[in-house]
């Protein structure tokens, strides 16, 4: 999408137009906070509160206890699944990848268990963990390794021959080749993947919280919920809506810092 | 190891650190169908391999018997219950197709709409940011507050989630669209909505199948998730009850039931995308 990096030579209009797009981006989000208002106004709103009501009790969680007791355990189980599951993702997607035997061997069961809508898993793993941070945990590898897993296998399978006979001619072999050549060379479409399973990792983690987190974000809306605080449960909507952005924008901040060296090299971008 | 058997067998030259790559050079010399025959042989092997794992993992105890089922076991409860299942598999289905229809017709019209003019594509940008990473999952409680629990709830709920990235991927595409396309159309007299139908919408459409491969399993996950947490039939509820009610055997069923379907959902759409548009050759996403 727009990735590009804004460059101090832009030309003027073209940096017009990109503060028009910007304002008109931000225009839409207000009209949408908007509508929501007025529909909250003619639904009456007991159980569909405003959006100033809703914003400002949220405001109101991220500043109280909440935020120490299920804010951060959830970033916290959101993280470390989406660590197991980028590492694991890498790992055994650059072996699929570059053996094709490994490819073959693997792939009907791959398939299958990729297809797999995997909140089914959540009550086998609230028997082998019990409630808390570890099932939730488990429950979030098993989603989001999948992305990672078939970006990175994709990626490497589909490696320039030219660039994999180069190096085994300068006599790179085993894990550094693997790291110093394949690594690099198919990390975009690794972070493309990774940037799926971020988002994943957060959607599985509310639900697992929903089931059987003990605490969390997701334990606290159904708990608002059930007890019918009705602004508690679309507060907390609102506070993973933002946490799902600010994931994102950082995901996205740090994608550029890792692979700047990319520009100039791959995509016929021109250097800047 | 045995690719590197398989590799002598080819007659290539044996490469003593066994990692030659599937490049180019060796293709030629296989005959495809030869080749094609080993690839589902070894798949099928896998699947065999994968089985027996399962099967010595439950046998062995590593894994408490409360939660993990064996192969035997698992399938004959999806013999003597293959009533209660289908009935499951068939709500969770009914209500995964009004969703996903819902959100196909209103992403494409709506994303197609939006990405031909600058403006409102420009408008909507701020909103596609905020509901991409959107975790819409967070979404059930609130939903079984205003809609209640039923047929109603979870397709809109569904409709609702997957309706995001078949109208991001449409945006998209439709915007991609080559200029020479759009002129050589041009030129030949099309204009309005017979320029969209006939020029923009064959050349969005793999990107538009790609956004609809992709709301296809995340409909089937909002599809459970709300049977889990709403406890509203379907394979979910069905999965969590036998958990609860500590029929183990049953609660695998339901989850490889839930795998087939996946499964078959994206085979399908795969092979009907292949079928329809032959000139995506490949799916890829924005």
């Amino acid at each position: 999408m727009s990735a590009a990096v804004p460059s101090s030579r832009t030309s003027r209009p073209a940096r017009i137009r990109k503060i028009g797009y910007w304002g008109l981006s931000w225009l839409g989000l207000a009209a949408a906070a908007a509508a929501w208002q007025l529909a909250s106004g003619m639904a009456g709103s007991t159980i569909f509160p405003g959006f100033g009501t809703t914003v400002s009790r949220a405001w109101q969680l991220i500043d109280g206890p909440e935020l120490t007791r299920d804010l951060i355990p959830s970033i916290l189980r959101t993280l470390a699944g989406f660590a197991i599951s980028a590492v694991l993702g890498i790992t055994l997607g650059l072996v699929t990848g570059y053996y094709r035997a490994a490819r073959e061997w693997t792939s009907a069961v791959f398939d299958f268990l990729r297809s797999l809508p995997t909140p089914l898993l959540i009550p086998v793993a609230l028997v082998i963990f019990g409630l808390g941070g570890k099932m939730v945990v488990a429950v979030i590898v098993t989603a989001a390794v999948w992305p990672v897993l078939i970006n990175t296998a994709n990626a490497t399978s589909a490696l320039e021959p030219t660039l994999v006979d180069t190096a085994r001619i300068l006599g790179l072999r085993g894990p550094a080749f693997m790291g110093r050549v394949v690594l690099p060379a198919v990390s975009p479409q690794i972070f493309a993947g990774l940037r799926v399973a971020l988002s994943v990792s957060l959607a599985v983690m509310v639900v697992s919280e929903i089931l059987g987190g003990g605490s969390g974000i997701g334990y606290f809306i159904a708990n608002a919920q059930q007890s019918f605080a009705i602004t508690d449960s679309y507060a907390g909507v609102i506070i993973l809506c933002l946490l799902g952005w600010a994931f994102d924008t950082l995901f996205l901040f740090v994608e550029r810092r890792l692979l700047a060296w990319q520009h100039g090299t791959v995509g016929g971008e021109p250097h800047v | 190891m045995p690719s590197a058997e398989l590799r002598f067998g080819r007659g290539q030259a044996p490469d003593p650190a066994g990692a030659a790559p599937g490049g180019p050079l060796p293709a030629p010399r296989i005959a495809p169908a030869r080749g094609h025959w080993r690839s589902a042989g070894r798949s099928v092997g896998g699947v065999v391999v994968a089985i027996a794992v399962w099967e010595l993992v439950s046998v062995s105890g590593l894994v408490t018997n409360q939660a993990m089922a064996g192969v035997g076991e698992t399938a004959s409860a999806i013999g003597a219950h293959a009533g209660t299942l289908v009935t499951a598999a068939g709500g969770t289905l009914k209500a995964w197709a009004v969703g996903i229809a819902i959100a196909i017709a209103a992403g494409v019209v709506i994303g197609s709409l939006v990405g031909r003019s600058r403006v409102a594509e420009a408008f909507t940008e701020g909103l596609v940011r905020m509901m991409r990473p959107l975790p819409s999952l967070a979404l059930i409680p609130v939903a079984i507050l205003v809609a209640g629990l039923g047929l109603t709830m979870t397709a809109g709920l569904v409709a609702f989630t997957s309706f995001w990235p078949i109208f991001i991927n449409t945006r998209y595409g439709v915007r991609q669209v080559d200029n020479l396309l759009m002129d050589t159309g041009r030129t030949l007299g099309l204009h309005g909505p017979r320029l969209l139908l006939k020029v923009v919408m064959p050349a969005a459409a793999p990107l538009i199948a790609s956004g609809i491969q992709v709301a296809i399993s995340l409909a089937l996950v909002v599809t459970v998730s709300v049977e889990l947490v709403g406890g509203t039939g379907g394979l979910g509820t069905l999965v969590l009850q036998a958990q609860q009610g500590n029929a183990v055997p049953m609660m695998y069923a339901g989850i490889i039931v839930g795998g087939f379907i996946g499964w078959g959902l994206n085979i399908g759409f795969a092979s009907l995308v292949r079928r329809t548009l032959p000139w995506s050759n490949r799916l890829e996403s924005a």
